[in-house]
């Protein structure tokens, strides 16, 4: 499995959980208070709850139902109803590859020797949802795959797709750091109306 | 027909909130209710006169032919306590997972914070459950959780004592330490109507001594907690409930979880249950 | 002041919300909206004829539209105002209209035509996505400038408790980042369905 960007890391700063997905995989990206970036399937094994809810507390992430604490590893190491427990090992969230390139963090599903995706020196402008799947998109621009879509029109545009459920993606766009954010921002709000047949 | 599922009596509607005829789901099937001179009655899709009983302030049912009368809850016809109607709040979640939320009690300082519980005071210790064989019902005894303020009559903090019972497998019923009469339990229940197996709605119910605050009062405060509960079990995966140790991990706070999933697997209660890891 | 309310209405808790930001005590008197239609009572239709809630009593002054009653709470308090703040108490009435109303048709079972209602929802979430992200671009986090007004306010409620009805924030980093900054706020109160930061308690 490839690379797919799950968020800007902008959009997750220090301390931050939120809730992504690769198709029907749902996740938990968090970002610890000193800056290291986790990828985590978006369930406690306790009762089920998304973890993507939670809270990040020092360097754990929390569940929000019973504010179960996971260290970096997965491994739970607090459970508040029994403050004197030390939980088994057994008890753990699995864990994908995760890392940051470019402002950018990145998720495989399965262990990975391939190089992250190049991007040309762009940096980071933002991420909107698209009503459309992946690999459509990549069609559209007849790209054969979606990881990277290089745009060049009047601006020139990086397009790195996360496939979602329900034939919908997420696009991350990155632009030359000089470009106009609000330009290129512009241009993408109008793309997707094009591409969803919508008024933008 | 499954009779481990049909043969129960399941709640459908607030008695006072009946005026015209209407449709609701029950069991993932159409059901038609209403009102005439008094007397409530209810229909299945076919037209069929389905049974009923007026109890508790609430309209019940049955697809089946329950074998047992519903359960009574005798404490609450004694003089003095009021009873509260705090209707209803649908849920996309199983009706099991519903009533399991109810049975918990570590959640409190975590979504119900500064109400029933807050940090630091997490732990739960040890209480006792035991499926009641002879009533064929769950029941935990001697729970007792720090509630910062357990009830709208409470006036701060105190150590409250538990009593769940599980009388049906969508119902629940909670003895609770009653603030202003010590030696009092007041009386909260989740009735739990399976609109199908991912989609419920939730129907509270109290009888509560407490002669302060206004009814009003006492549906927002009950209202309030349920509604801090529905954005945990529109969150939980799956949206059924897991019977098979293995998919979700228990610890001695779950023992009464414990308890209710292992009664429903008993009684062959599978509506909203998940019975194989996905 | 007294605040006639509705624990689970999202107008009311724009209500509380300011309040309590601004250190603003308010009495509150528990209306039974659901189930018990309260709002309808003679006494309550005597008080606001339209029969809707908020409603807030001060003195001989009685308010009954939340932007009003958020322009009269901060009345004395400038830094709470801006000249952006109409139209996004225009398009805070969008929210009610769309995600409010998917809301109460999804807890309570209110009528609706609840697809449309999930779509106009949507349209107006990717509006005030795109005006946040102008917004983080120039450096801001609030709706109109570096400090929070009755703007977000007035906006936050519906936005934050669209999952109640079916619609989902997950696709929206700035308005997270937002919604975040708001629960931030010195004073912040939650209501039923958004939670408070629990990273700033302190546990045992």
């Amino acid at each position: 499995m490839d690379w797919v960007a799950v968020a800007l890391t902008e959009d997750v700063p220090p301390g931050v959980v939120i809730p992504s997905r690769i198709e029907d995989t749902d996740l938990a990206i968090w970002c610890t208070p000193s800056g290291r970036y986790h990828a985590w399937s978006d369930r406690c094994p306790h009762r089920g709850m998304r973890l993507s809810h939670g809270f990040v507390r020092g360097e754990t992430l929390a569940c929000i139902y019973h504010g179960w604490q996971y260290n970096e590893t997965g491994s739970c190491d607090y459970i508040p109803a029994h403050p004197k427990l030390t939980p088994p090992d057994t008890i753990c969230v699995p864990t994908y590859t995760c890392a940051e390139e470019g402002g950018v963090i990145w998720v495989s599903l399965t262990d990975t020797d391939r190089p992250l995706p190049a991007l040309g020196g762009r940096t980071p402008v933002r991420s909107l949802p698209v009503n459309m799947s992946a690999a459509d998109l990549a069609a559209h621009f007849g790209a054969t795959t979606f990881t990277t879509i290089a745009v060049v029109s009047d601006v020139d545009v990086l397009l790195a797709v996360q496939p979602c459920t329900g034939g919908t993606c997420m696009v991350h766009a990155l632009a030359a750091a000089e470009a106009d954010r609000s330009s290129v921002s512009h241009w993408l709000e109008n793309l997707r109306a094009t591409l969803e047949g919508v008024p933008a | 027909m499954n009779a481990a599922i049909d043969n129960h009596w399941y709640p459908v509607a607030m008695i006072t909130g009946i005026d015209a005829p209407r449709e609701t789901l029950l069991l993932g099937k159409k059901i038609t209710l209403g009102r005439e001179d008094g007397t409530c009655w209810v229909l299945d899709a076919s037209g069929a006169e389905l049974p009923t009983v007026e109890r508790f302030g609430h309209l019940w049912t049955s697809p089946g032919q329950p074998n047992r009368d519903l359960f009574t809850i005798p404490e609450a016809d004694n003089p003095g306590r009021r009873l509260v109607d705090v209707g209803s709040v649908k849920v996309k979640c199983s009706p099991l997972r519903a009533v399991e939320n109810f049975l918990d009690i570590a959640h409190f300082p975590f979504v119900h914070t500064d109400i029933l519980g807050a940090e630091p005071h997490t732990e739960v210790d040890r209480y006792d459950v035991k499926i009641r064989e002879e009533v064929d019902e769950v029941w935990a005894t001697k729970v007792k959780f720090y509630q910062p303020q357990a009830a709208k009559s409470a006036a701060g903090g105190i150590t409250t004592e538990y009593m769940y019972r599980v009388p049906a497998p969508t119902c629940s019923v909670l003895y609770k330490t009653c603030p202003p009469r010590p030696g009092e339990w007041d009386i909260i229940t989740l009735f739990v109507q399976p609109l199908t197996d991912e989609w419920c709605e939730v129907w509270p119910w109290m009888a509560l001594y407490d002669d302060d605050s206004t009814m009003s009062e006492m549906v927002s405060f009950q209202q309030l907690i349920f509604m801090q509960d529905r954005s945990i079990l529109e969150n939980q995966i799956p949206r059924k409930l897991p019977l098979d140790p293995g998919m979700e991990v228990p610890t001695q706070a779950d023992m009464t979880s414990v308890a209710y999933r292992r009664w429903l697997k008993k009684i062959g209660y599978t509506y909203g249950a998940q019975l194989v890891a996905a | 002041m007294i605040l006639y309310d509705y624990v689970l209405s999202a107008s009311c808790y724009k209500v509380r919300l300011m309040a309590a930001l601004l250190g603003t005590p308010l009495t509150l008197r528990a209306v039974n909206f659901h189930p018990g239609r309260e709002h309808k009572s003679p006494e309550m239709l005597a008080l606001n004829p339209k029969g809707t809630l908020p409603i807030l009593q001060d003195g001989d002054t009685v308010l009954t539209d939340s932007a009003d009653i958020l322009r009269h709470l901060t009345a004395d308090h400038p830094e709470w105002q801006s000249s952006d703040d109409d139209r996004w108490l225009d398009f805070a009435s969008d929210l009610n209209d769309s995600l409010g109303l998917a809301r109460l048709h999804d807890v309570i079972g209110y009528a609706a035509d609840i697809d449309t209602a999930r779509a106009a929802g949507v349209t107006a979430l990717r509006k005030l996505e795109a005006h946040l992200t102008e917004q983080r671009f120039e450096g801001l986090i609030f709706l109109t400038g570096k400090t929070p007004t009755i703007a977000d306010i007035a906006c936050f409620p519906n936005t934050a408790l669209a999952p109640d009805g079916g619609v989902s924030l997950d696709p929206y980093p700035s308005i997270r980042l937002w919604m975040r900054a708001i629960r931030s706020l010195p004073g912040f109160i939650e209501m039923p369905g958004i939670h408070r930061l629990h990273e700033l308690a302190h546990p045992a």
